[in-house]
């Protein structure tokens, strides 16, 4: 073990659903929006089933190797130089999504709130803050996302009930206009959020208690579910079929909250507060990348990888999109192709690896 | 490993320190005229020791040591001069020892054997006899010296509960704990800090309700400390830390005997000092900071709501000046617009950027506030109102700051006050600055990643292994109604799990008032 540190499986849920709703909230629904129009809120719905297979795949996995991480029971499981490689390829997907997920939020604070101030400064001092909270361990990072989960959930709330005076309920009609296909299309597009749900497998070996890891796992895929749920149906009933126009459209709703000529313009805290929910997300993702490359290189601690592979996260995230609309192109493309290889097909083929051996070996034991 | 290199070195230290004093490590000598030799030559220029030779009943040579002005020295003429010279000696075998023994009318009786025992117990207070013939010499405890009397604390005022404070007197302080606490369950350590001062530090705790490897843990932070001397609890917190560089303070510093009382019944360890009104209390987390002793006397429902008040005025007296910075200078459009028209009027004249003019203003108060702190009681007060008046006042004439500025810094300042442990309101008053700077130089996001740094430090931090965040994170919901609110005494029947845990309960439940109806 690289990292000594025990948590809750109540807070690892809290870690993950931080880490996979502060972004998809943001942009899923616009993503979500432009293929599955009105039916864009029955996505999170389809796209929570791959969520479901995830922590299952991850958690059968875990209970085979207690104590490891895919990047360690991989080399078991198919050898030495495919294990290592499977490996690489987690660990470039990290680098590249976590890359990814920076580069919106970078989009994201420049182009609504600082024009000016250069990128690069933006990404820098964020990734900075996320490597001081990677440097203290799991322990420190869980902690800090049970002190800002309440600030997220009452931030939410607070958007949504404001904003019930301006919904139009009837944009969602009519239902299935042109059948299943749209939101089926659709829930692909959010399942790779809740494909993110793999990172459990990374999660699980420092738990106290394991048993709990599934329930929890599960609770947190359906937590993310019903938030994700909101947002679209939030701004489905606002902007109806120009939803997918935006880039952040829940934001845009945001800028919608008026009471009383004095509770207005709020989008600068809201901004603020969801810069909290940003940070558990990549420091969560810089977590599994760096103890993945600890785990990969068979280092003894992690320490020293936090801030090198901070500053590769910064140039992968100036370099990795031109801008916002390509990330957003990506996204909506062929990322949840690239999403289902990782976080579901190698996996599922490690379990079947795992399972066909364990049939092979039972044989083998019985003709003995 | 880094620890056992530093305890190696340690242990060096402390055994060179040792073979200095090796002398006073031997044991009395026979005779009388040696010893008095020894003692002059070790009191050598100290003008206010007494060597007072005398004889016992005119036979036995003997010799009285005390320091002058630590002993009672009307006690030592009527119970131990007089019958000593008065006493009839036989001429039997009788021991020189047993005969001072059975003629000195004093309790506190012991026997010595060393010149470094004589030593100690001369140094504090407690006169020596030694007979001539005889390796044993005899301390007596008839130490008497001037002390403050017990008044309130001057640090932390209640309105209602108990008006005792420590005071500099380490024995005086037990006294007190042991009348609040009158089970011999209450265990107090003592042990010796100081090449030179050789302050007496009293290690306390419950038994029973404290866990074993906390105490052992303290003992070994304390033996570990080799200093010249001790002249405050400060001293010794910062050698005891679990992370010195912290701005956060992680021990309770506290003068209230109540508080540490009701702390040691939560299963915590109180060290106190001689010499200092102040104890420290280990572990201890960020919300026992802010929480004072009075929240526990008053109803639990004002007590609830003043904690409140305290968490939201916290956040005030770290985020209010930054957050002017920021919305001034990033975010105009988050004021309603009949505001940002008076801000900007008031603006108007101003020379300076939002920044320059808060930073100006914070250093200038926390300046009044020190030169307050220091000037004497008939000036000081008059000083720091006019002096703050008069800048203010004239400054907002002059157009050098805004008048929104002035009040901003006002309210900061109030905010700072409420905070009950003035080491945690010192933190947050420094934790201030470095947030204006990011306030000024990247606004709303600034501030925030300000405050996720502060937070991923404060999860970093553990005092005495417990958690700094804790019952928050790690999470503890049986311990929120002792942090989030402030639960009826009858509803807070665990202890804090973390201290608390070998003994869970401190009452018995289901002790809801519930008084006979119907009796009209």
């Amino acid at each position: 073990m690289v990292d000594k540190g025990k948590i809750s499986a109540m807070q690892l849920a809290f870690l993950l659903y931080l880490a996979i709703t502060s972004t998809a909230v943001l942009i899923a629904p616009a993503i979500t929006g432009g293929i599955a129009e009105q039916d864009m809120w029955l996505a999170p719905i389809w796209g929570s089933i791959a969520g479901f297979l995830t922590v299952f795949i991850a958690y059968r996995l875990n209970t085979i190797y207690p104590k490891q991480t895919i990047i360690q029971y991989s080399e078991k499981i198919i050898g030495r130089i495919p294990g290592k490689l499977i490996g690489l390829l987690f660990l470039f997907y990290y680098l590249h999504l976590n890359a990814l997920s920076l580069r919106e939020y970078g989009d994201f604070v420049v182009g609504n709130f600082l024009p000016e101030t250069p990128m690069f400064v933006v990404l820098g001092t964020m990734v900075f803050v996320c490597a001081a909270a990677v440097r203290g361990g799991i322990e420190v990072m869980a902690r800090t996302a049970t002190i800002f989960i309440p600030l997220i959930f009452f931030l939410f709330l607070f958007i949504a009930i404001m904003l019930i005076p301006d919904l139009e309920p009837k944009h969602m009609l009519p239902i299935m206009e042109n059948g299943i296909g749209p939101s089926l299309t659709g829930g692909f597009l959010a399942s790779s959020w809740f494909m993110q749900f793999f990172l459990l497998s990374f999660f699980l070996p420092t738990l106290g208690k394991k048993q709990k890891g599934l329930k929890w796992g599960m609770l947190s895929v359906i937590a993310t579910m019903l938030t994700f749920f909101l947002a679209n149906l939030i701004s489905l009933f606002i902007f109806g079929d120009i939803t997918s126009t935006f880039n952040f459209p829940v934001m845009s709703a945001v800028r919608y909250i008026s009471m009383a000529d004095f509770l207005q313009h709020v989008e600068a805290i809201v901004m603020a507060i969801w810069v909290t929910g940003t940070f558990v997300k990549i420091a969560v993702f810089h977590y599994v990348l760096v103890i993945g490359t600890a785990q990969w290189f068979k280092l003894s601690d992690y320490r020293q990888l936090v801030f090198p592979l901070g500053f590769l996260l910064i140039i992968m995230a100036i370099w990795s999109a031109p801008n916002l609309q390509k990330v957003a192109h990506v996204l909506g493309t062929t990322w949840p192709f690239y999403d289902v290889l990782v976080h579901v097909l190698i996996p599922t083929l490690l379990l079947v690896a795992v399972w066909l051996r364990g049939k092979a070996n039972g044989k083998n034991a019985r003709k003995k | 490993m880094m620890w056992r290199i530093r305890r190696k070195k340690d242990k060096k230290k402390k055994q060179s320190a040792l073979k200095q004093s090796k002398q006073e490590q031997d044991p009395l000598y026979t005779h009388i005229t040696e010893n008095e030799n020894q003692f002059r030559q070790i009191y050598e220029d100290c003008s206010d020791v007494i060597l007072h030779p005398f004889s016992i009943g005119g036979k036995h040579q003997a010799l009285l040591i005390y320091i002058d002005g630590l002993s009672n020295t009307e006690e030592i003429d009527d119970s131990v001069l007089s019958p000593l010279m008065t006493a009839t000696v036989n001429d039997g075998e009788q021991q020189v020892s047993t005969l001072i023994k059975n003629t000195v009318a004093v309790s506190d009786t012991k026997e010595v054997h060393t010149f470094s025992d004589c030593i100690q117990a001369i140094s504090t207070g407690k006169p020596v006899i030694l007979a001539d013939n005889s390796q044993t010499g005899f301390s007596l405890g008839l130490s008497k010296w001037e002390k403050r009397s017990v008044e309130s604390p001057e640090a932390e005022k209640v309105v209602r509960g108990p008006r005792e404070g420590f005071v500099e007197t380490l024995t005086v302080n037990t006294s007190m704990l042991r009348r609040k606490i009158r089970s011999p369950k209450l265990k107090m350590q003592s042990m010796e800090i100081g090449r030179y001062t050789k302050t007496n530090v009293m290690i306390t705790y419950v038994d029973g309700l404290v866990d074993k490897t906390l105490v052992e843990e303290v003992l070994n932070r304390l033996n570990r400390i080799d200093i010249d001397g001790v002249l405050e609890s400060g001293v010794i917190e910062e050698f005891i830390e679990d992370d010195p560089h912290s701005p956060f303070p992680q021990t309770l510093a506290t003068e209230r005997p109540d508080i540490v009382t009701s702390n040691l019944l939560d299963g915590r360890v109180a060290i106190l000092i001689d010499g200092t009104p102040f104890s420290l209390i280990v572990p201890t987390t960020l919300y026992s900071l802010l929480q004072a002793g009075e929240d526990y006397y008053r109803r639990y429902l004002m007590a609830t709501a003043i904690r409140w008040l305290r968490y939201l005025f916290l956040v005030i007296s770290l985020l209010l000046p930054s957050l002017y910075v920021a919305v001034l200078t990033y975010h105009q459009e988050m004021l309603p617009t009949s505001l940002l028209i008076s801000m900007a009027a008031a603006r108007e004249q101003i020379p300076f950027p939002a920044l320059v003019e808060v930073l100006m203003m914070e250093i200038t108060f926390e300046a009044l506030r020190e030169a307050g702190v220091r000037l004497p009681n008939q000036v000081g007060s008059a000083v720091s109102i006019v002096g703050a008046l008069v800048i203010g006042e004239a400054a907002v004439s002059a157009g050098i700051v805004s008048a929104p500025m002035v009040i901003v810094v006002a309210i900061t300042g109030i905010a700072s006050f409420t905070i009950p442990r003035y080491s945690a309101a010192t933190a947050i008053r420094m934790l201030r600055f470095p947030m204006i700077l990011l306030a000024g130089t990247l606004g709303l996001l600034g501030i925030m990643l300000g405050i996720i740094m502060i937070v991923v430090h404060l999860a970093t931090l553990r005092s005495f292994g417990v958690p700094y965040l804790s019952p928050m994170a790690p999470m503890q919901f049986n311990e929120m109604k002792d942090t989030l609110v402030r639960a009826p005494w009858w509803k807070l029947n665990k202890r804090p799990r973390l201290t608390g845990e070998s003994n869970k309960y401190r009452q018995s439940s289901g002790q809801k008032p519930s008084p006979i109806r119907g009796k009209e």
